[in-house]
C-alpha cells in the first residue's frame, strides 16, 4: 500500500533553528534552515511570500519572510507572541526544530519597479515582510531613484531590528525616518503616528511607489494620506492579512471576496483591495 | 462501447452483479436503520439495501471529505519528528447516490484541484466507483432544477440508473463503469427509444413537482453588484443562529479548520482536518481577538457571497448550490435563511 506523503500538501518539511534574536519583549526572529540537505539548496522563495509554521502537537501558523531572498540557505521569520503558536514558538532554542510549508503565496513586484522611486511605510510588526524587500533593493542601490524608509511603533523599545534601523539612519544614500507613539527618556527622534512623516519628506509622487504594511488600522491612514497626496492606486501596494490554516487555498479562513489571502495574495496593489467586496 | 452508452439491465440483474463485486470490494449504499431513517453506509449484502429514500440527512460528501480526518501524524523525537501521511484510500463502490450529490462531488473535484491539489480528497475520489440513482420523485425541499442539480445528469457518474420500474435505463459514462457491467456479469440489453421516452416522461413529471420559486438568477445579479440592502442583511444577521447546519449539511461547502492532537506526553500526535463553517464567529477571528466577520450579518453575507456571486460561479463554474434542499430541513431560523427562502427575498427586494 503506497502512501500520500509525496503528494500531501498539508505535510510539513523540518526546519532547525540556527539562531534566535529578542526584537522586543514580545517578539524574536528565527533564523531556519531545511533539515533536508538537499531540499535546503533548492529553497528558493521572493519578496513577499511566507511560510506555514508548525510546532507540532500545537498546530501551523503564516509568517511572512523577513530575510532577503538571495541569503543562501537560510531565512528569517519575526514572530511575536499573540496566540498559542507564536507562544510556543518562543520557549524553542537554537537546535529545535519546526515544520515549515512553503514558500507559499505571492510577491512584491521588485524587477518591475526598477528606475522609480520607492517609498516604505512600516508600522510595529509589518516591517518584517517589507525587509524581505528592502533588503535586496538595497542590494541594487543603484537601480532605484529616491529611496525612503518612513517607520513607525508603539514605543521606541517596540521597534524590531533595532541595529538594522540604525544602519540605515546611518546610510547616505536612503532616507530613514522614524517616529513612535509614546516617547521614552531617550528618545530624540519624530513623535507621533507614522502619517506625521509624510511631511517630512519630499516626493515625487509620479514616479514614486509605496509599499505599506503595519496594523489594519495603520494601512488605512496611510492610503488615504497617499491617495489625498495623488498617488495612482495601482503604486500603492500593502498586503492583507486574515486568520489562515491550510495557506494552499483550501481552507476557506482568509477568503475575502472571491479572493483568498494565502494564494492570490498576500500582496495586492490598493487597487485591487478597492474591488474586493468587503475590505 | 461509447462512453455516452445506455443499455437496460433488470434490476434483479444489476442487483446480484452487484452482490457479486461486494465479495471483492467495498460498496456503500443505501440501508433503512430500525428508526426507518435511512442513511448510506458500508454493506455485504444487497438484500441490505433500500430503495426507499429520496436522500440521506447527511450529503455524500463525507465519504471523500470526512468530517474530521488525518492530515498526517508525528511523532516528536530528539532533535527531528518523524511525519506519517495517512495511507491511499481503497477502491470501493458508492451505490445510489443521488445527482445533487454527485453536482456536489463535482463542485468539489474543481476546487480541491486547482494551484495546490489536495490529494487526500482527490485520491478517495479516484478510487470510488459512483453509481448514481437519478431521481423520479423529489422531496417537497428539492430544487435542483433551479441549480443544474438533477434530477438527470449528463456526466460525473460511471453508471447512472434510472429506475423504470422492473429494470434500470443505464447510462454509461466512463470505461471504469462499463468494466463494472462487464466484471460482475451484468445482462445488459440494449436500450429502446422507448426506455429513453420514459425517462423522459419521469423527468418531466419529477420537474413539476419541484420548489418552482428558487430561481437564482435575481439574486445571484443582486449579490454580485452589491445592491442588496444592508437592512435586509441585518434582518437575516438577527435571524441567524450562526449554528453552522446550512453549511455543514451543503455538498458544495468545504472549508476546514485544521487542529493537532497529542497523546499525553509521549509527543506523538495527529495533525486532523474538521469541517468548519464560516457561519461561526470564531471562523474569521484572529489571535489578536481582531475579527473581521464579527456579526452574524457579515457571515451570513459571505455564505451567499460564496454560493451565488458570479466571481464564484465564474470560478468554480456552478453555483455553490446543487439543490438538494438539506439546508432547509436544517435551519433553525424558522426555515428563513435557506438557500430558496434568502433567494426569494432577495428577489422580492427590488
Amino acid at each position: 500500500m503506497g502512501n500520500l506523503r509525496m503528494e500531501n500538501i498539508y505535510l510539513p518539511d523540518l526546519a532547525l533553528i540556527d539562531r534566535i534574536v529578542d526584537e522586543t519583549s514580545d517578539t524574536k526572529t528565527f533564523t531556519l534552515h531545511l533539515a533536508d540537505a538537499a531540499k535546503n539548496r533548492r529553497f528558493r522563495f521572493k519578496s513577499g511570500q511566507f511560510v506555514e509554521a508548525t510546532v507540532f502537537g500545537v498546530g501551523e501558523a503564516p509568517f511572512g519572510f523577513a530575510s532577503n531572498p538571495h541569503s543562501p540557505r537560510q531565512f528569517d521569520i519575526t514572530v511575536r507572541a499573540v496566540g498559542a503558536v507564536t507562544h510556543a514558538m518562543h520557549v524553542l532554542k537554537p537546535g529545535d526544530y519546526l515544520g515549515i510549508r512553503g514558500p507559499l503565496g505571492n510577491n512584491f513586484p521588485l524587477d518591475e519597479v526598477t528606475g522609480q522611486d520607492i517609498l516604505f511605510i512600516a508600522g510595529g510588526i509589518g516591517l518584517p515582510p517589507l525587509k524581505s524587500l528592502i533588503d535586496p533593493m538595497l542590494d541594487r542601490r543603484a537601480e532605484f531613484g529616491q529611496f525612503i524608509i518612513l517607520y513607525g511603533a508603539r514605543t521606541p523599545a517596540d521597534r524590531v531590528y533595532k541595529p538594522l534601523l540604525q544602519e540605515w539612519r546611518n546610510r547616505g544614500d536612503i532616507q530613514f525616518l522614524q517616529t513612535v507613539d509614546t516617547p521614552d527618556a531617550e528618545w530624540k527622534d519624530h513623535v507621533g503616528v507614522v502619517t506625521t512623516l509624510f511631511e517630512k519628506v519630499k516626493l515625487d509622487i509620479k514616479r514614486t511607489v509605496a509599499f505599506t504594511c503595519g496594523p489594519p488600522i495603520m494601512i488605512r491612514f496611510v492610503i488615504q494620506d497617499l491617495l489625498t497626496m495623488g498617488f495612482a492606486e495601482d503604486r500603492i501596494i500593502s498586503t492583507l492579512e486574515r486568520y489562515m490554516k491550510c495557506g494552499v487555498g483550501k481552507c476557506g479562513h482568509c477568503a475575502i471576496g472571491h479572493k483568498y489571502i494565502c494564494v492570490d495574495g498576500p500582496v495586492f496593489s490598493y487597487r485591487q483591495i478597492k474591488r474586493l467586496p468587503e475590505r | 462501447m461509447q462512453a455516452s452508452a445506455k443499455v437496460t439491465v433488470a434490476k434483479h440483474d444489476f442487483l446480484e452483479g452487484l452482490g457479486r463485486c461486494m465479495k471483492e470490494t467495498t460498496v456503500i449504499a443505501p440501508v433503512k436503520m430500525k428508526d426507518g431513517e435511512v442513511t448510506f453506509e458500508p454493506v455485504r449484502t444487497a438484500k441490505q439495501i433500500t430503495f426507499d429514500y429520496v436522500n440521506d440527512h447527511d450529503p455524500l460528501k463525507r465519504f471523500f471529505m470526512p468530517a474530521r480526518e488525518e492530515l498526517f501524524s508525528f511523532q516528536n523525537a530528539r532533535g527531528k519528528a518523524l511525519l506519517k501521511s495517512p495511507p491511499l484510500p481503497k477502491p470501493r463502490v458508492l451505490f445510489g447516490i443521488r445527482s445533487c450529490d454527485l453536482q456536489g462531488l463535482a463542485h468539489l473535484d474543481h476546487f480541491f484541484q486547482g494551484a495546490f491539489e489536495d490529494q487526500l480528497y482527490l485520491q478517495r475520489r479516484k478510487s470510488t466507483l459512483i453509481i448514481s440513482l437519478a431521481c423520479n420523485e423529489p422531496l417537497d425541499t428539492c430544487f435542483c432544477i433551479c441549480c443544474n442539480g438533477g434530477p438527470f445528469l449528463e456526466s460525473g457518474f460511471d453508471l447512472q440508473l434510472t429506475d423504470l420500474g422492473e429494470s434500470f435505463l443505464v447510462d454509461i459514462g466512463s470505461r471504469a463503469g462499463r468494466k463494472f457491467l462487464d466484471d460482475w456479469k451484468v445482462p445488459c440489453q440494449t436500450a429502446k427509444r422507448k426506455d429513453e421516452q420514459l425517462r423522459q416522461a419521469l423527468m418531466h413529471k419529477c420537474d413539476e413537482k419541484m420548489i418552482p420559486t428558487a430561481y437564482l438568477a435575481k439574486a445571484c445579479i443582486q449579490i454580485t453588484n452589491n445592491r442588496v440592502r444592508e437592512e435586509v442583511w441585518d434582518e437575516m444577521g438577527a435571524e441567524c443562529f450562526s449554528c453552522g447546519g446550512c453549511t455543514h449539511v451543503c455538498p458544495c461547502c468545504s472549508c476546514f479548520d485544521v487542529f493537532d492532537c497529542t497523546e499525553g506526553e509521549t509527543g506523538q500526535g495527529t495533525r486532523y482536518r474538521c469541517w468548519d463553517s464560516c457561519q461561526y464567529s470564531g471562523f474569521t477571528r484572529e489571535a489578536s481577538g481582531h475579527n473581521p466577520r464579527a456579526k452574524a450579518k457579515e457571515r451570513v453575507k459571505r455564505r451567499f457571497y460564496h454560493k451565488l456571486s458570479y466571481a464564484y460561479i465564474q470560478q468554480d463554474g456552478h453555483p455553490g448550490c446543487v439543490g438538494c434542499g438539506r439546508c432547509i430541513t436544517v435551519c433553525e431560523a424558522f426555515q428563513q435563511l435557506d438557500v430558496p427562502a434568502v433567494v426569494k427575498r432577495l428577489r422580492r427586494d427590488g
